[in-house]
């Protein structure tokens, strides 16, 4: 179960190792992903989108940091300028603020976390072959529940 | 269990442990008939019923709640529970008042039996019970069973389990309100069932084994006092410890966690080569301990502690020679067998000032001690306990130990009768001027009863005896309100 804090953790890391390199936009997909469920209206989403099973399991860079500010049980992040393709999302509630996935003296998360496609991870994050969803050309939603 | 439970629970470390213990397995058919009714599924809630007299007669004045925990819900689909101590919680609250008995029960409504109703299966892991498909575990608190006691701390009831987080009851209607959080930062952090509480409400409790275990204080009112890690230099399973007014007592028995994996019990070994350690910690102090070295043996209950004025520390609990009962004996229970483990005994420890530690044993089969709470971390005489261990794995007697005299004062319910933990209910203040209250299951009868019995005259048999209208599975633990 330790393995849900460190890879979460790159979770909070993504921003600082994201690169310009990685905001290719070359073309003309959008992706509005809807957060619902949220039970404390503080703090932040924090997460990101990646578009390999590689940057999904931090060997590779992501393709984007998420981070949304919380104040409502429901918020949304818009990203746009992506290529059509292959994306998973993972992600975690900042509610205390601290930038990092909270965990307990024993390594247990403690604050709340999420996959794109609301894959459920066992023992750790969910695997990318159930977060991975794909993105079209045009306009994309994308709804996950924080719990 | 199916088949495959089944095979993963005895395949790794349970067989080379099943060959050192040598279990003697019996089937249920040669026994008293239906103990089985012991280990029963309940499908749902227990509306509140007034309880049927059958015999005596109602102390007059009496105004008592007991509460208690035990798993009632072991099958779904085809699929089972691989332990007694994996079914899901159904807390129960018996109270007797104007004369009158009532019985209410509700299940703890937890995130496993959510998941496990709507797959209808039983598929989270547990103690003893291996993951099944669509099993979802992403902390301990998925896998909570809220099965094993309750207690009542700074005014709200709280379902216990030990590898995770209490979860907040309704006192009166029983509804599940939610785990409880006691800071953000230890949220889903073990905390046992066996809470010490000294006689002002202040709880003291542990978390988890390994390099460390965690320790709760909580004030009074509930509130969070202190809560740190106290490292420990053995990594032993244990499911109880136990306090003095100014030292908690850890129990460091042979049968030691090797890693981790599901079922917990299989990471478990047993170890007699390396003896039993007790640790002293002082209350005040968690880096002043003490180290007592004693004899292997394995053990689940321990009753409060105290000290004397020379600095002797005693205490009592109920040791078996190996830990095959929670190994092997406590799942084949759940298929309706019977492995014959070794017999609980009634012990008292000394911890002397100048670092020897005996054993006194009682020389009776025993499980469940309990005591007056009113005298938490004073001297007392007196253990109550279950006794009667015949043919069937439960126990059909209850018995008041005098550590004076050297006897127990007993009544068996007979073979028909399953008997659970009593507990001890003050009237006045001596230690024995009082009631013991507890439960039984009625084989022949198929019915739940609640007992009422003088703790002076236990012998004489119950003052009062209460019978529901069904059967309810065994208890493991309550607490009086």
């Amino acid at each position: 179960m330790n393995n849900v804090k460190s890879i979460l953790t790159a979770v909070a890391m993504a921003g600082a190792s994201f690169s310009a390199a990685a905001i290719a936009q070359n073309a003309g997909s959008s992706l509005t992903v809807n957060f619902t469920g949220i039970e404390e209206k503080q703090g932040s989403i924090m997460g990101m989108l990646v578009d390999s099973e590689a940057a999904y399991d931090g060997k590779a860079a992501p393709v984007r940091p998420l981070m949304v500010s919380v104040d409502k049980a429901e918020v949304v992040a818009m990203i746009e300028g992506l290529a059509p393709g292959t994306y998973a999302i993972k992600l975690f509630h900042d509610v205390d603020g601290d930038g990092k996935m909270g965990t307990n003296p024993y390594g247990m998360p403690t604050e709340p976390f999420a996959f794109s496609n609301n894959a459920q991870g066992n023992m750790g994050p969910a695997k990318w072959a159930d977060a991975k969803f794909d993105v079209k050309v045009g306009a994309n939603v994308h709804s996950i529940i924080i719990q | 269990m199916t088949d495959f439970n089944r095979r993963q629970f005895m395949g790794t470390g349970l067989l080379a442990a099943a060959a050192v213990i040598t279990p003697d397995m019996a089937l249920a058919g040669a026994s008293p008939a239906g103990w089985a009714l012991g280990v029963a599924d309940i499908d749902t809630d227990i509306p509140e019923e007034v309880l049927r007299l059958v015999s005596g007669k109602v102390p007059s004045g009496l105004n008592t709640t007991l509460y208690r925990n035990g798993p009632a819900k072991f099958r779904r689909g085809g699929s089972a529970s691989g332990h007694w101590f994996d079914g899901d919680g159904l807390v129960r609250k018996f109270r007797v008042r104007d004369g009158k008995a009532t019985l209410a029960a509700r299940f703890v409504d937890t995130p496993k039996r959510r998941l496990e109703t709507k797959l209808n299966a039983m598929v989270q892991p547990g103690f003893g019970s291996a993951r099944g498909p669509g099993a979802i575990v992403n902390g301990p608190d998925d896998t909570n069973a809220a099965n094993t006691s309750v207690i009542v701390s700074g005014g709200q009831l709280l379902a216990l389990w030990e590898g995770g987080s209490p979860v907040m009851m309704d006192s009166e209607t029983l509804e599940t309100i939610g785990f409880k959080t006691y800071r953000r930062d230890l949220k889903q952090m073990p905390f046992l069932a066996h809470p010490r509480v000294e006689p002002d409400g202040t709880v003291w409790n542990l978390g988890g084994n390994g390099k460390g275990t965690f320790l709760w204080k909580l004030n009074p009112d509930g509130s969070l006092a202190n809560a740190q890690m106290v490292p420990l230099d053995r990594n032993s399973y244990f499911h109880d410890f136990t306090a003095t007014a100014r030292h908690l007592i850890i129990v460091m028995q042979p049968w030691v966690q090797d890693g981790f994996k599901f079922p917990l019990s299989t990471a478990m070994k047993w170890k007699p080569e390396l003896g039993t350690r007790v640790l002293l910690i002082d209350k005040n102090d968690l880096t002043k301990r003490r180290v007592f070295e004693l004899p292997a043996f394995a053990f689940f209950h321990l009753a409060d502690g105290w000290e004397e004025t020379d600095g002797t520390v005693r205490f009592d609990g109920c040791i078996e020679a190996n830990p095959t009962f929670g190994q092997l004996a406590a799942s084949a229970l759940l298929r309706g067998e019977h492995i014959k483990a070794p017999t609980p005994m009634l012990t008292q420890f000394v911890l002397r000032p100048d670092g020897k530690a005996e054993m006194q044993m009682a020389r009776v089969a025993a499980e469940f001690p309990a005591n007056d709470k009113r005298m938490a971390g004073q001297a007392r005489r007196f253990t109550t306990h279950v006794t009667g261990y015949r043919q069937t794995p439960f126990p059909h007697a209850i018995a008041n130990w005098d550590w004076s005299k050297g006897r127990d004062d007993k009544f068996d319910f007979g073979d028909h009768q399953l008997v659970e933990e009593f507990l001890f209910v003050g009237k006045g203040a001596g230690e024995r001027d009082g009631w013991l209250m507890g439960t039984t299951l009625n084989l022949k009868a198929r019915k739940t009863e609640l007992h009422l019995l003088d703790a002076k005259r236990v012998a004489d048999g119950p003052v009062a005896t209460w019978r529901a209208s069904l059967p309810l599975p065994l208890t493991f633990h309550g607490t009086v309100a």
